[in-house]
């Protein structure tokens, strides 16, 4: 199996395309599709004076930081257009937009080092060592 | 405050998805008289709005006032009797000489996020803690209590010791329907339901969402609109607007039924099931294919097992 990646917004004018706001929350939705962030989540995004972020969440509260992506790298968000019934098929994907920073959201818990997130991001600086020049 | 318009205009400058404390000046007599405090709470039962705790005080002896006011079981009392009384409260000399009020708005989304806490907080936790902080506040603000009534619902008996443990300078008192009983606790309680009407009067919605209380109702469970607006304003991901308490079983079942459904990570509470069966092996195991010495399933590195990373090859599945 092989995957595909078009991009066909890489000659944009609309530079924010690539700069949305992505946020990280500590919770498992069943959907896909569009979300009401900016209707229902944003408005209760609240930073303290110590810079500390709270929101909400179905009734839950969360506690979270600006987290930004590792030097080098940007994140893209990709939408496949039919998804093949066979397992082992070609996917094609296509790019449709990107951000660079990542609102991390915990459940009533300070986002620290120890958060799964964070430490995976630290394959990041193993690979540059293993693998880099 | 002078008006039940000044009211509302204070509650509109507010967050409602937060809580918030609003309070008269102290009369001067009330921080040399011996003075009694009555405190009582309105909206626990709802599933829409605030819930809010109210105080009322003033000196012992001008207990003449309150029932010249017509504190008495405010259950008993109109909608319109009730704002009348709070207005004259607001206004009228001698009760501006001689009764002092505070409450606290709790908002509907800090009793959701109480009820969801890891350690869960319940709602009688909330309600003792608010009680308590509106009592230090007058306390501190100099006012002299000497006795304090509280209306409860639950065991009086409980609340009373621990009032009593926080406070032991005053003479405490918990009742059930102490609202029809002592005129201090119906001032408090009149503070508290004219505030939790107000606030839904005047709620504004952060979700774009154009509707007042003639729409959604009194938010108790048993309202046709509050039916109707718990059934219809169900937002697939996000579940309900935030005048709506996510922890009430009337909306928490909706949600089960009409919107997508979300799993938190689960909370460890001591389970002695888990600890038990850590030692035994699962029956199942002993059918799985037996891993070699030299075998050929190669154990991922604890380094990647930690970091919930797994290889790549089946991106995007």
């Amino acid at each position: 199996m092989s995957i595909q990646v078009e991009n066909n917004l890489k000659d944009t004018e609309n530079k924010e395309i690539f700069e949305q706001r992505a946020h990280f929350i500590p919770c498992k939705v069943d959907e896909d599709g569009p979300a009401n962030v900016r209707r229902f989540f944003e408005p209760y995004i609240c930073e303290d004076e110590n810079g500390e972020l709270s929101a909400t969440f179905r009734g839950h509260l969360l506690n979270g930081t600006r987290m930004q992506l590792p030097d080098g790298y940007r994140a893209i968000v990709v939408t496949e257009a039919k998804r093949p019934l066979a397992e082992n098929a070609d996917r094609r994907f296509q790019v449709a937009g990107g951000f660079k920073q990542v609102m991390y959201w915990n459940w009533d818990k300070k986002p620290s080092k120890n958060d799964n997130l964070v430490k995976a991001l630290d394959w990041v600086d193993i690979a540059e060592a293993v693998h880099g020049d | 405050m002078n008006s039940l318009q000044a009211l509302q205009e204070y509650i509109k400058t507010k967050d409602n998805f937060r809580n918030f404390i609003n309070g008269s000046e102290v009369p001067t007599v009330c921080k040399s008289e011996p003075c009694m405090l009555g405190v009582d709470e309105a909206g626990r039962g709802p599933v829409l709005g605030p819930m809010v705790y109210g105080v009322a005080y003033c000196p012992i002896n001008t207990k003449k006032i309150l029932e010249n006011l017509g504190c008495a079981d405010s259950k008993a009392l109109t909608e319109e009797k009730r704002d009348d009384i709070l207005t004259q409260i607001f206004t009228d000399d001698a009760a501006l000489n001689n009764v002092g009020w505070a409450s606290e708005i709790i908002s509907p989304n800090y009793i959701s996020n109480s009820m969801y806490r890891r350690a869960k907080h319940s709602l009688n936790e909330v309600s003792m803690n608010s009680a308590i902080d509106l009592i230090k506040k007058v306390h501190s603000s100099g006012v002299n209590i000497t006795e304090v009534y509280v209306d409860t619902v639950g065991p009086p008996e409980k609340y009373q010791a621990k009032l009593s443990e926080i406070f032991p300078e005053f003479k405490i008192t918990v009742a059930k329907k102490a609202d029809s009983i002592y005129p201090i606790v119906s001032a408090a309680s009149i503070v508290a339901k004219v505030t939790r009407d107000h606030a839904l009067k005047v709620w504004k919605f952060h979700e774009d969402l154009e509707m007042d209380h003639t729409q959604f109702g009194s938010g108790y469970p048993g309202d046709p609109l509050t039916k109707k607006f718990i059934r219809e304003q169900i937002d697939k991901v996000f579940g309900y607007p935030l005048l709506v308490r996510f922890s009430w079983s009337t909306a928490d079942h909706m949600l089960q039924e009409k919107a997508a459904t979300c799993t938190f990570e689960e909370v460890d509470e001591e389970n002695p099931k888990k600890k038990a069966s850590a030692g035994t092996k699962s029956i199942s195991s002993f059918f799985s294919p037996k891993l070699e010495s030299n075998g050929k399933i190669r154990k991922r590195h604890k380094f990647f097992e930690e970091r919930c990373l797994i290889v790549g090859n089946n991106a995007f599945d």
